[in-house]
């Protein structure tokens, strides 16, 4: 089986959201000897980019993004550890780690997950921290895990204000620089992520992405 | 029957399931599965269907899906299981009638059957809309005072006394007593003082609804809002809400905000999930009735092909099958102050009158933004009428809307939306009329309404 073949079953066990099928794939080609940052970039990213691609022509919804990243998730348990051996700087190929919430007294998720999957397929290591998340435990999380960029929703315009909160306490311990804060939700407006401090908002997951990308200069 | 106090055992003691499981492996995978064994499909240009086999279909789906999954504790990461028996006894339970508050004032809502020969009744009032406290009363009035609203309802207070409201903070009971007693007062100033009301709309968490429930604010005629979590969950905090009315009173309006293109994927499934969440909501939201108020997952209003479709789905399952109060939220993309938002709840209108769903609105500009008025409200009022006392079939209500779509669909591709403008720059303050140039607007609306055949 050529190279191509096994990193083409690769994208298409995300596209179909085959976490087995994913994990199996990725396998297959490791023992074939194909690279595996061949794998993350042609065959994984590949498949992930066209699932986004995919939601964004209304001919995906949000179970079919939450499958793919059960796939990706699959196959970068597989493929990782190879590629941490052969690549010391194998963590950076990963794109950046992301903590997301949506903040406390906050209980909407259908956004917030929109963007985690969407950041997850296209290479995002995003650790979810779910809804109504207290600030100060969404710092934490960002600091244990050495977060780059912190991601955060609210849909309650009498949540947002949290927001500027966390912005505030991150400057008030010094580490405000550590991070890319990035807000979103039905009510944020660019004028107001700029007026607490935030890095950007987006208006849709997939520009997210972008934001994302560009913000840790991906 | 089913003890209340059951459902909050169970929320405590049912087994124990992930979220990440409830939403994929419960919902969304059975959503799939049941919009392929009921062969469901829509079509972006049947918006409006009259098409008994279908609705039937779609009754069924969301009944099995409703007795297969029960509910979902978000609190307790814990399954709330229901039975059949208890569905059915749900079902046999729904209120027909519901008086809603007091006096000369009072109005009847009823469980709509389809070509129902009495008229929907109409709430009035931005639901949910985040105002400014400075013109809180004067956009209210604008609503209660048009002839055709029957009940009121409202926004969101974002801040009292210049301090910025916080759910959850102390400040949550300030701002919905607050927006309560600006509702009374707009209720008295308007000679309306007995109108009932859907509001507390400033209680994000449970808070403010448990400071509301006192006969100076929320009365017991007056409703209150019990929300679901998508899709088909409750928490603590909702479920206290439930807890709150048993022995006050209050009158229960579930709102399950079924996401279209989410874990039901498309509309098709949405609807499922929309008839599974009533079920459910009988009993885990105490519901008297329901609001039918599905989001679009990209672009949030009630007035896109899809969504139109999943609302039209809705009420008719229910009106045909099992007829319970339904309460149709009306959330345009559009602002006050643009064509555009006329045409939206023009469009809104129609699909819900012919489809046995009574009326709120509107949440314009998405209700996002404080861009909304009583004159778009008036308009939703006449042309549901219109369409009610033409006895519109289903079929000419499909083709009225087609031609409807045309008109603002360019607003779902616009960069930033169509917000129009705030309150303010649509009405005069101190009249609280609407200023010429947006009253003229409505009137030109109005006329290509008639000339589309509509006897307004």
């Amino acid at each position: 089986m050529s190279e191509n073949v096994h990193l083409q079953a690769i994208a298409n066990a995300v596209i179909d959201g085959e976490a087995e099928d994913a994990a199996e794939a990725t396998k297959a080609a490791l023992e074939a000897n194909v690279d595996p940052l061949e794998i993350l970039n042609k065959g994984l990213m590949q498949g992930a980019e066209e699932v986004g691609k995919r939601f964004e022509r209304n001919e995906y919804f949000l179970p079919e993004l939450m499958l793919a990243g059960r796939a990706l998730k699959g196959a970068m348990e597989v493929v990782k550890p190879v590629l941490i051996e052969k690549y010391s700087a194998a963590d950076n190929q990963m794109k950046g780690k992301v903590v997301s919430a949506t903040v406390q007294t906050d209980i909407h998720d259908i956004g917030k997950n929109i963007v985690s999957s969407m950041l997850t397929a296209a290479g995002f290591e995003v650790t979810d921290m779910g809804v109504d998340v207290p600030i100060k435990s969404i710092i934490d999380k960002a600091e244990e895990i050495e977060a780059r960029i912190i991601a955060l929703s609210a849909l309650l315009t009498t949540s947002m204000p949290f927001m500027k909160d966390l912005i505030r306490l991150l400057e008030a311990r010094g580490i405000r620089q550590k991070y890319v804060i990035l807000v979103g939700g039905a009510s944020v407006t660019p004028d107001w992520a700029k007026a607490i401090g935030a890095d950007g908002t987006a208006k849709n997951a997939a520009d997210a992405v972008k934001l994302a990308r560009e913000k840790i200069g991906m | 029957m089913l003890n209340y106090l059951d459902i909050l055992d169970r929320a405590n003691n049912g087994p124990y399931l992930s979220e990440e499981n409830w939403d994929l492996e419960k919902v969304a995978m059975t959503a799939r599965r049941l919009v392929k064994k009921y062969k469901l499909n829509w079509d972006k240009n049947e918006l409006v269907t009259d098409d008994a086999s279908l609705s039937e279909s779609i009754f069924k789906a969301g009944y099995e899906m409703a007795v297969e999954l029960g509910s979902y504790s978000r609190s307790t990461e814990r399954v709330i299981e229901i039975s059949q028996d208890e569905i059915d006894n749900g079902i046999r339970n729904m209120p027909q009638t519901v008086v809603m508050g007091e006096g000369k004032d009072a109005r009847t809502l009823y469980a709509r059957h389809l070509d129902d020969e009495r008229a929907p009744l109409f709430f009035g009032g931005s639901p949910g809309t985040p105002v400014p406290e400075r013109i809180f009363l004067p956009n209210v009035i604008s609503y209660m005072q048009e002839p055709l609203i029957d009940l009121a309802t409202c926004g969101t207070l974002v801040e009292v006394d210049g301090r910025e409201v916080r759910t959850g903070n102390p400040i949550e009971i300030v701002s919905t007593r607050r927006e309560l007693q600006y509702m009374r007062q707009g209720l008295k100033r308007v000679g309306r003082a007995g109108m009932g009301m859907l509001a507390a709309q400033s209680s994000v968490s449970e808070l403010g609804d448990l400071a509301a429930a006192h006969p100076d604010y929320l009365r017991p005629c007056d409703s209150h809002l019990v929300p679901m979590l998508n899709e088909l969950k409750m928490d603590h905090r909702n479920i206290s809400r439930a807890v709150n009315s048993l022995e006050y009173g209050m009158v229960n309006a579930s709102l399950p905000c079924v996401i279209v293109g989410g874990l039901g994927g498309g509309p098709a499934g949405s609807a499922v999930i929309n008839v599974a969440s009533y079920l459910i909501a009988n009993l885990t939201c105490l519901a008297d009735y329901h609001i039918l108020h599905p989001i679009h997952v990209r672009y949030i209003a009630t007035s896109t092909r899809d969504v139109l479709w999943v609302i039209n789905a809705t009420a008719q399952a229910f009106a045909r099958h099992a007829p319970t109060i339904i309460v149709s939220d009306i959330y345009p993309k559009s602002g006050a102050g643009t064509k555009e938002l006329l045409y939206e709840t023009a469009a809104n209108a129609i699909v819900n009158a012919v489809s046995g769903g009574h009326l709120e609105g509107c949440g314009s500009a998405d209700g996002n933004l404080p861009n909304c008025s009583g004159l778009e409200a008036r308009l939703m009022a006449e042309v549901a009428l219109a369409s009610h006392k033409m006895k519109m079939s289903r079929k000419d209500a499909n083709a009225f809307v087609l031609q409807l779509l045309p008109k603002y669909e360019h607003v779902f591709a616009a960069e930033n939306g169509n917000p129009g403008k705030p309150f303010d720059e649509v009405y005069d303050l101190q009249r609280i009329e609407p200023l010429d140039f947006w009253q003229k607007m409505y009137e030109e609306v109005k006329t290509e309404l008639k000339e589309m055949g509509l006897k307004l």
